[in-house]
Formats: C-alpha cells, sequence, structure tokens
C-alpha cells in the first residue's frame, strides 16, 4: 500500500494475517467524552428527581442516596459499559470507536479498571491537558490510561462496499483499440483513478480540467491518443480493473 | 488473474453472512455451535481474501472493507473469557492479599509515610494552635471542634447515618482512587496525598484534642479507621508500585514497564476499594452509634487485628505435609 502517513495500526492475528486499525485521535475522542457527561449528567440529574419524589422530602436520605449515584457514575459508568458494551461507552458508539486491547482482542475488566481511573491522572491538572499531551507523543494516541492498561482507541470504518464503478456507455472495441492488455499502472496511480472516477459531484468542466492533468502523460506511456480526457481516464481503469477480453476487430 | 470485481462479486455473500453473525454483537457465544463453527470458518476465510486483496493490489476501498470485517471478528472470535461472579471472591480471598504481599516494602514505605507525618501533625497541632491553623483553613478548624464537641452518646438518626455513608463513599474513594492514578506521575502524586492526609489528619485529631474532645473523635474512628487508613495506604501503595515502574524499568521501555506492573497494580486498587466500602458501612452506622466507649475501642481492636491477619495470611498456600525422607 506503499507508505502511509496515516494513523494506523498494524495487528498481527494467529492465522498470520495483518489488518489494519483506524486509531482515533484526540477531537474525535474529546467529542465521545462530552456525548458521555451529557448522559452522565441528565441521568443523574433524572435520578435526582426520581430519588427526591420517592423519598416523600427524606432530604439526607436522598443526598445519600444521590452521593453514592454520583460515585457510581463517576468511576463505574465507563468500567460498566467498555466491559458489557464491547469496549464502547454510549459516546463512543456515537462516534464509532471502540476501546481495544494492543493486540486487537476486546477489552477486559482489568484493563478497563485500570485505563479508567488513571483517567484521574490524564486529567491533571485540568480538563485531560496531560492526557492530551501524553497522547500527542504516542503514534496511537494512546493517554496514560491506555499505555499502563495496553489498550487503543479505534474508528470502526462501517462504510459500505460500493459498488463497482460502471461505464456508460459501455467500451467499444474501437475505443479501445491499441490500449496494451494491461495498462502500465501503477497501484496508487490507480487508485487516484479510482477516487477521481468516484468524485461524481464534479461539474463536467472540473472532471474535464483535472483529467487533462493526467491524461496526456498516461496516454503518451501507452503509446495511445486522447479523444475525451475523462473517458479515456475511465477506460484505462476500466481496462485495469476489469481486464475485460479485448475484442480485436 | 482474478479481477477485483469478479471477486468482490464471488466473495460478497460469504462477507455478508459474516457480518450478519457479527452484527448479533455480544450474542455469539449463545449461538448454536454449528453458527459458531461457521462465523470462525468465515472469519478465516476473510482473512485469506485480505491477504489475497492486498498482494493483488486491489482499490483500497475494499481491502479496508476487509480490514474492518477482519477486524470485527477477530475481536469476537477471540473474546476474553466471560466475566465469573468467582472472580470477586478470588480477588477478595487470594489475589489481593497476595499482591499486596509481593509490595509489601511499599506498603511499609507508605504507613511510614502516613503515620510520621501524622504524629508531626499531632504534636504541632497540641502545642501549637497557630500551627494547625498553617495547615488547616479556618473553616475547618472550626467545623471540626463543632463536629466533635457533642460526642456521640446519643447516637445519630439513621437517615443522616445513609448520608454519611454516601458521602464516605463519594468522598473518600474517589480521594484513593486519586492517590492511586497520581501515582502515574513518578510516584509523586501518590506521595503528596500520603504525606498531606498524614498530616491534616493528625492536626485535626491534635486539635481536636487539645479542645478536650479527644475521646469523642477516637472512639468515633477508631473502628473504621483500621480498614479506611489501610486503604489509603495500599490505593498510595499502588500510585508508588507504578511510580517505580517507570523509574526502575528493568530494561524495558518505561511504559512497556508501566505495563508488566499493571495487574499487580488493577488487584492493589480493586482491594483497597473494597476495603473503603466496608468502612464506609462501620463509619456511616457503626461508629456514630451509642454503643459504650469500652466496646468500641474491643471494636477497634478485632478489627485492626483482622485487617491485618487477612493481608498477610489470606491466600497463603497451605503447608504441603512434610515429605517423609528415608
Amino acid at each position: 500500500m506503499g507508505a502511509t502517513l496515516d494513523n494506523t495500526a498494524d495487528v498481527d492475528t494467529p492465522e498470520l494475517v495483518r489488518f489494519r486499525y483506524r486509531v482515533a485521535g484526540p477531537v474525535r475522542r474529546a467529542l465521545a467524552y462530552l456525548v458521555d457527561l451529557a448522559i452522565r449528567a441528565a441521568s443523574l440529574a433524572l435520578l435526582y428527581v426520581v430519588v427526591a419524589l420517592a423519598s416523600g422530602g427524606g432530604k439526607r436520605f436522598s443526598s445519600g442516596v444521590m452521593l453514592i449515584a454520583a460515585f457510581v457514575f463517576e468511576w463505574g459508568y465507563y468500567v460498566y459499559f467498555e466491559t458489557a458494551g464491547d469496549g464502547r461507552s454510549p459516546g463512543k458508539r456515537a462516534l464509532a470507536l471502540r476501546v481495544v486491547k494492543e493486540g486487537g482482542f476486546p477489552i477486559g475488566f482489568i484493563d478497563s479498571v485500570l485505563r479508567n481511573l488513571l483517567r484521574g491522572a490524564d486529567f491533571l491538572p485540568v480538563g485531560y491537558v496531560l492526557g492530551v499531551l501524553t497522547m500527542a507523543g504516542d503514534a496511537r494516541f494512546r493517554r496514560i490510561g491506555d499505555r499502563v492498561a495496553g489498550t487503543l482507541v479505534v474508528i470502526e470504518a462501517r462504510a459500505g462496499l460500493a459498488s463497482p464503478l460502471v461505464l456508460s456507455p459501455p467500451v467499444t472495441a474501437d475505443e479501445v483499440a491499441g490500449f496494451p492488455p494491461r495498462p502500465p499502472l501503477s497501484l496508487s496511480e490507480r487508485e487516484t483513478l479510482e477516487l477521481f472516477l468516484r468524485r461524481t459531484e464534479l461539474t463536467a468542466a472540473r472532471r474535464e480540467e483535472l483529467a487533462e492533468t493526467i491524461a496526456p502523460a498516461l496516454a503518451e506511456r501507452m503509446g495511445v491518443k486522447v479523444q475525451d480526457p475523462v473517458r479515456f481516464l475511465a477506460l484505462v481503469h476500466h481496462r485495469a480493473t476489469s481486464g475485460a477480453p479485448v475484442q480485436r476487430s | 488473474m482474478r479481477t477485483q470485481d469478479g471477486f468482490v462479486a464471488a466473495r460478497r455473500t460469504d462477507w455478508e453472512e459474516l457480518q450478519g453473525l457479527l452484527d448479533r454483537g455480544k450474542a455469539l457465544c449463545r449461538l448454536p455451535p454449528i453458527s459458531i463453527a461457521r462465523a470462525a470458518a468465515l472469519y478465516r476465510a476473510v482473512c485469506g481474501d485480505l491477504v489475497h486483496a492486498q498482494s493483488a493490489g486491489y482499490s483500497r476501498e475494499v481491502i479496508a472493507w476487509l480490514d474492518d470485517l477482519a477486524a470485527r471478528a477477530h475481536n469476537a472470535l477471540y473474546s476474553a473469557p466471560p466475566y465469573r461472579v468467582g472472580a470477586i471472591w478470588d480477588l477478595i480471598a487470594r489475589d489481593f492479599p497476595r499482591a499486596l504481599r509481593r509490595h509489601a516494602r511499599f506498603f511499609l514505605l507508605g504507613v511510614a509515610l502516613f503515620v510520621l507525618p501524622g504524629l508531626l501533625g499531632f504534636a504541632g497541632a497540641f502545642h501549637s494552635r497557630a500551627f494547625a491553623l498553617q495547615i488547616l483553613s479556618p473553616d475547618t478548624v472550626a467545623q471540626m471542634e463543632k463536629a466533635y464537641a457533642a460526642g456521640f452518646g446519643q447516637g445519630r438518626s439513621g437517615d443522616l447515618n445513609a448520608a454519611m455513608a454516601g458521602f464516605y463513599v463519594y468522598n473518600n474513594i474517589g480521594i484513593a482512587f486519586r492517590c492511586f492514578a497520581t501515582g502515574a506521575l513518578f510516584g509523586i502524586g501518590s506521595l503528596f496525598f500520603l504525606i498531606y492526609n498524614g498530616l491534616v489528619t493528625g492536626a485535626v485529631a491534635g486539635l481536636v484534642t487539645v479542645g478536650g474532645h479527644g475521646r469523642n473523635l477516637f472512639t468515633f474512628t477508631c473502628t473504621h479507621g483500621a480498614f479506611e487508613l489501610t486503604a489509603i495506604v495500599i490505593s498510595a501503595t499502588a500510585g508508588m508500585v507504578m511510580g517505580y515502574a517507570l523509574v526502575d524499568t528493568k530494561g524495558r521501555t518505561r511504559f512497556g514497564s508501566l505495563r508488566a506492573c499493571s495487574r499487580d497494580v488493577a488487584l492493589l486498587v480493586l482491594g483497597a476499594a473494597l476495603m473503603l466500602l466496608v468502612a464506609a458501612a462501620i463509619e456511616g452506622f457503626w461508629s456514630p452509634s451509642a454503643a459504650p466507649d469500652r466496646i468500641k475501642w474491643g471494636a477497634s481492636v478485632a478489627a485492626y487485628l483482622a485487617v491485618a491477619t487477612y493481608l498477610t495470611r489470606a491466600g497463603r498456600a497451605r503447608p504441603k505435609p512434610e515429605a517423609s525422607r528415608p
């Protein structure tokens, strides 16, 4: 795939397959934190009303219950959801994040306890400053709690599988006359073409303008002539990926 | 060579079947065995597809999709062992006291760093009110003197007990957790919290004693202190273990060294939290009761003995019968 500047983490499996995770950065995680914070605050407020009504004005009793609830929400919320919800608190779920062990395994109870109690250190001196600084010094964006527990927060890319690119109108033999059976394209060039061809929201003029920057060079390499640059790129891509049998007429 | 579109078309149904199995989420382990076996087979097939897609140079989008599918399946199939209620019992009966004994040196250091400043605070406040005011705010002083002036001869009402128990859970366990967490900064936070808490506790005790209400204070605190003070020192011990792991890495990277001690550290903190729950219950309901002083002192001695016995004896392997030698 060539060198990547992306924030990815490779995981080697016992099947000798390597897959990669997209690691979540501080902003996305901060947003998830805010969602969780709002959920916790709202639940506590709701609980307060319920307890106050149920205890019929027994102020002291209800304050005891509320303090225990506040404790549970402050320290137990993440541990509960991360272990019971497969590494996802409601806020993480909302932002498609998941906590996993470094080997791609699900997070366990002890790991979750560690990474969440250590929020006490990451929070210092105020507002997770130390946590963000620690993340900045790590290619996998791990805060102190993550490093001690051996976990990382990844983005679950749940993009659907796009349908294959279809040429319209279909290829005619005349158009591809003189094309080599396998166009001399590097991988990244082919990916560039695909990205370009999938970007249908561009105006026709802009597409043409973009296509003109690359089509002549490609044509020269393949030893053919270009009439319509956009169509030409589509044809090259089609030939490179589908490998449809060439009908020589 | 197979083309990308042909490959996707041929394999797509398998991928979608696996996705369907995974979308049931946590329930994978509760599916019928045949489905689990099917998921495992599909996962291995997807692994093969991923390698094929990578080597054949298919588009990044297809590879990303397979990556995600493989990662999710891996996560589901190699899941952690299910949680058992028995694990809590293991923690109490065995793992926690053993972990503490492994780090006994830090625990003893913690005791010293708590008790010595405590004695200093006590002596200072006993002899000089100005000293106490250096450590405590005037509000705290007034509040403490008022709180222990009356004593608990009449006991305390039940709903106030409940409120205070809640406060002890929120406040004390919170302090213990922070005392632990700040140990990640080379142990400095834990050391600070220990010394500071020792000094403050001692100063309050000295102040109340010189005011003539020492009996009220000590009969109130003597029983739950066995659990509470010990647990605070234990959570600081966990912090010190972390801090020391950052200093003496034994040839690992600093964070690798932290990782290596992380299980022990977690066991210590969880054990301390359980002890603090016990302490909060005692402090909320027994300590302020109207029981006579002698009984409270007796309970205190029993509590300290129980804690000491538990921490030193629990989870030790039974001595093996002497092997008879010829």
